[in-house]
């Protein structure tokens, strides 16, 4: 076993935090915060020095590297800016479908565009509310001689206003489940205003009688759901290291703050009761630092087992929240004001909590895990 | 002992709980979304005899005692926590030291327009380097003919903007730390006073706050509360002791109104082809959101009964503010966590309710601040 990271991917990591750190000025990023606007010529910048899509194969404008370094920038951008460096993290969301089912030709034609900075990809599964209940799908796929016919409604897709394309689960007669890649254009995109993460466009999709080629299928017939269980564990190990960036983040700033600022004569961190909520906070984010990229590292090796995934979105999730709001609480007054990053950094962390999914789901998830799916279906 | 409450009570219940209801819901869009105060509500409660509830009739007011102040800021925080903010100072902070401390001039001059809603109330006793730490501040009252010359800088202060008076902390004598410190009446016409800014928030959007500047500002001594110099925190005592109980009421407030939606939306909601209230883990964070509702609230009404009684200790008044401000954060979390991206949505209150709630933790003494209040009233 081997817990350090590599050379390579500490240069990864030194790169991503410098661009971040030279890249995402915090004026700049209250103002972003405030009228909800996407980061376009970060993103551009981001792109052209290689940060979008570095696990892709060269071919593709990729550079041949995991996910796990991909992680890594996702991280680091969120350690810097939790609305800026998560509005980067989404910009090719669902590329992992594309890669692992995806044709030369669905590859060439929409993961290299994504490098450059050209376009951006997103997925839309969901029709319910919560946006993880696959139950009730009812969007359509009807095949006509030139290609497919859609019918239907998607529900909280991120990059709503703002993906180029969508990997679309729908249902044909014949083929069962499939995905298509659907272009935005002739989509009816319908903003949605959120609390936290405001520079990633949030929406939901209508889609009537909206027309893809044959071309933009997705692997093969029936297939869908596994795209889809593919796409979300993927979006999950990208959600983590945001959460983890988020958590470093807030807590870089509780730390500095708690040396900086003095009440009765001594500096915040003399107190034992400060010190100790630094110490839990650094517990939290070793547990989800680690947690993490065990999580990818597994991915990448192709062996990553849902349930652990399950358990490291759980305890990810709530370390965030806690660590963010701990970190608020220490800046007292000013933690709860919108000229302080952490104060959007408790929005960001409630969004991309909720993201993680929720404490009963992911507790069933490994539940069935841990006592196997019979067992549980047997007793219903 | 009687838990109950009687019947005069629960007809005040009732008639405040539609009055909020038809004066201050259809103002929550608006005001939260522009981040302001509505100040025609002053005068539309003022008018209903809603304001300053413990001014004794003698100066305009209902004369009800802490009880019917719970009953009524309970209510009212149900609807709106950042409305709720604004007329809890008027009725707190802004007026009750003038009632307690002030000669009969002042009393007839502030008292009466303030319970009238014809004068707006603020309170500035925290500054940019002294929050927790009271005696702390900077902000110096040096003699000057007939009166004092105010030189300092107050922020975070609660009707800052909208304010006619404010209720301001300074020292006269800055080599008594603590307690040579003396409370004066700045009136917004006042040369040398103004507002260096309007503060943004993460929640209580409907509520004014600001940062005040005090620059040579002249005030006569008749403004002074008290007849001698020194003893102005010790003048807070009481109004902070009442001030934490309230506390309890607006948690009790956000609680319940939280509980309210998130049962609804279990009742009619399903989840992977299931009623939600079928779950076990949902049935049981309902429960024990219903179990700390009915402990917040006994918790906050017997604190209100013992001061009413003149019996309510320090340590009393901190108990109900860290428990209650404590309890409503698991609250808000569980009931955000439910919903995931539903609850994110601007226009879906329960994310407002987790916004406004997360304030509760900061103001009147941080929940650090009240762990060393009763830990030193244990005579540790």
């Amino acid at each position: 076993m081997d817990f350090g990271l590599s050379d390579e991917q500490r240069d990864v990591q030194k790169a991503a935090m410098e661009f971040a750190k030279g890249e995402f000025d915090p004026d700049l990023a209250l103002e972003l915060d405030q009228s909800g606007e996407f980061p376009e010529s970060i993103w551009k910048k981001a792109s052209q020095l290689g940060f979008i899509g570095l696990h892709y194969p060269e071919e593709f404008g990729g550079q041949g590297l995991g996910l796990f370094e991909n992680i890594l920038v996702i991280e680091a951008f969120c350690r810097v800016d939790s609305g800026i460096g998560s509005s980067l993290s989404t910009v090719d969301l669902g590329s992992e479908v594309i890669l692992k089912f995806g044709s030369q030709e669905q590859k060439k034609n929409f993961l290299l565009p994504l490098t450059k900075g050209e376009k951006q990809l997103s997925i839309a599964f969901a029709e319910s509310e919560d946006g993880n209940d696959f139950s009730s799908i009812s969007t359509t796929a009807e095949r006509r001689t030139d290609g497919y016919l859609i019918r239907g409604k998607k529900r909280f897709v991120l990059n709503a206003s703002f993906a180029n394309h969508f990997i679309v689960l729908c249902k044909e007669s014949k083929e069962g489940w499939i995905t298509l890649i659907v272009e935005r254009d002739g989509v009816e995109v319908l903003p949605i205003e959120k609390m936290g993460l405001r520079m990633t466009p949030f929406g939901d999709l209508s889609f009537e009688e909206v027309r893809v080629s044959y071309a933009n299928r997705v692997g093969s017939d029936g297939e869908g759901m596994v795209h889809v269980n593919h796409g979300l564990q993927a979006m999950g190990l990208r959600s983590l290291a945001q959460a983890l960036g988020m958590a470093q983040g807030a807590f870089d700033r509780a730390m500095q703050y708690a040396r900086q600022r003095e009440q009765f004569g001594k500096k915040l961190f003399q107190f034992q009761a400060i010190r100790h909520k630094l110490a839990d906070m650094a517990v939290s984010i070793e547990v989800a630092r680690w947690l993490t990229y065990r999580s990818v590292a597994e991915y990448d090796q192709g062996r990553l087992d849902s349930g652990f995934l399950s358990i490291a979105q759980l305890e990810v999730g709530r370390r965030l929240i806690g660590v963010v709001d701990e970190a608020l609480q220490i800046f007292g007054g000013y933690g709860y004001m919108a000229e302080q990053a952490i104060e959007h950094y408790f929005r960001d962390a409630w969004a991309i909590g909720v993201e993680l999914g929720t404490e009963e789901e992911l507790k069933d998830s490994i539940a069935e895990r841990i006592l196997g799916s019979e067992a549980i279906k047997n007793k219903k | 002992m009687d838990f109950e409450l009687d019947e005069k009570q629960r007809e005040f219940q009732k008639k405040v709980r539609e009055i909020y209801e038809k004066e201050v819901s259809p103002l929550i869009e608006e005001y939260e979304g522009k981040e302001a105060f509505p100040t025609s509500l002053f005068r539309t409660l003022g008018a209903m005899g809603l304001l300053c509830l413990r001014c004794p009739k003698e100066y305009g007011g209902p004369g009800l005692d802490k009880v019917y102040e719970c009953i009524s800021t309970e209510e009212l925080n149900r609807i709106c926590a950042g409305m709720g903010a604004g007329i809890m100072v008027q009725g707190g902070l802004a007026t009750d030291p003038i009632l307690h401390f002030g000669s009969e001039d002042l009393k007839r001059k502030y008292l009466s327009p303030a319970v009238l809603g014809q004068k707006i109330g603020a309170f500035a006793l925290t500054e940019p380097d002294a929050g927790s730490d009271a005696s702390g501040i900077r902000t110096m009252a040096v003699k000057f003919e007939n009166g004092y010359r105010l030189n300092g800088t107050k922020t975070f202060i609660t009707n800052g903007t909208i304010c006619d008076f404010v209720n301001v902390a300074a020292y006269t004598d800055p080599n008594r730390r603590g307690t040579g410190i003396n409370l004066f009446i700045v009136e917004k016409e006042d040369l040398g006073f103004s507002v260096v800014k309007k503060l943004e928030k993460l929640g209580n959007h409907s509520a004014d706050t600001a940062e005040l500047a005090f620059d040579d500002c002249y005030v006569s001594k008749e403004r002074m509360l008290g007849d001698c110099e020194g003893g102005g925190l010790e003048q807070l005592e009481e109004t902070l002791k009442s001030g934490r109980i309230t506390y309890g009421a607006r948690s009790t407030g956000i609680g319940q109104a939280t509980f309210d939606a998130i049962l609804s939306y279990v009742k009619k909601s399903q989840r992977h082809g299931q009623p939600m209230r079928r779950s076990q883990a949902i049935r049981f964070i309902l429960a024990e959101m219903a179990m700390s509702i009915e402990v917040m609230r006994n918790t906050t009404y017997r604190g209100a009964w013992l001061f009413d009684r003149g019996i309510a200790s320090m340590k009393d008044a901190s108990i109900v503010k860290l428990f209650c401000t404590e309890s409503v954060q698991r609250i808000v979390q569980k009931a955000t966590a439910i919903q995931r991206n539903l609850g994110m949505i601007m226009e879906n209150p329960i994310q407002r309710f987790l916004r406004d709630a997360r304030l509760l933790k900061i103001p009147e003494g941080t929940s650090e601040i009240h762990h060393l209040v009763i830990a030193r009233e244990l005579g540790l």
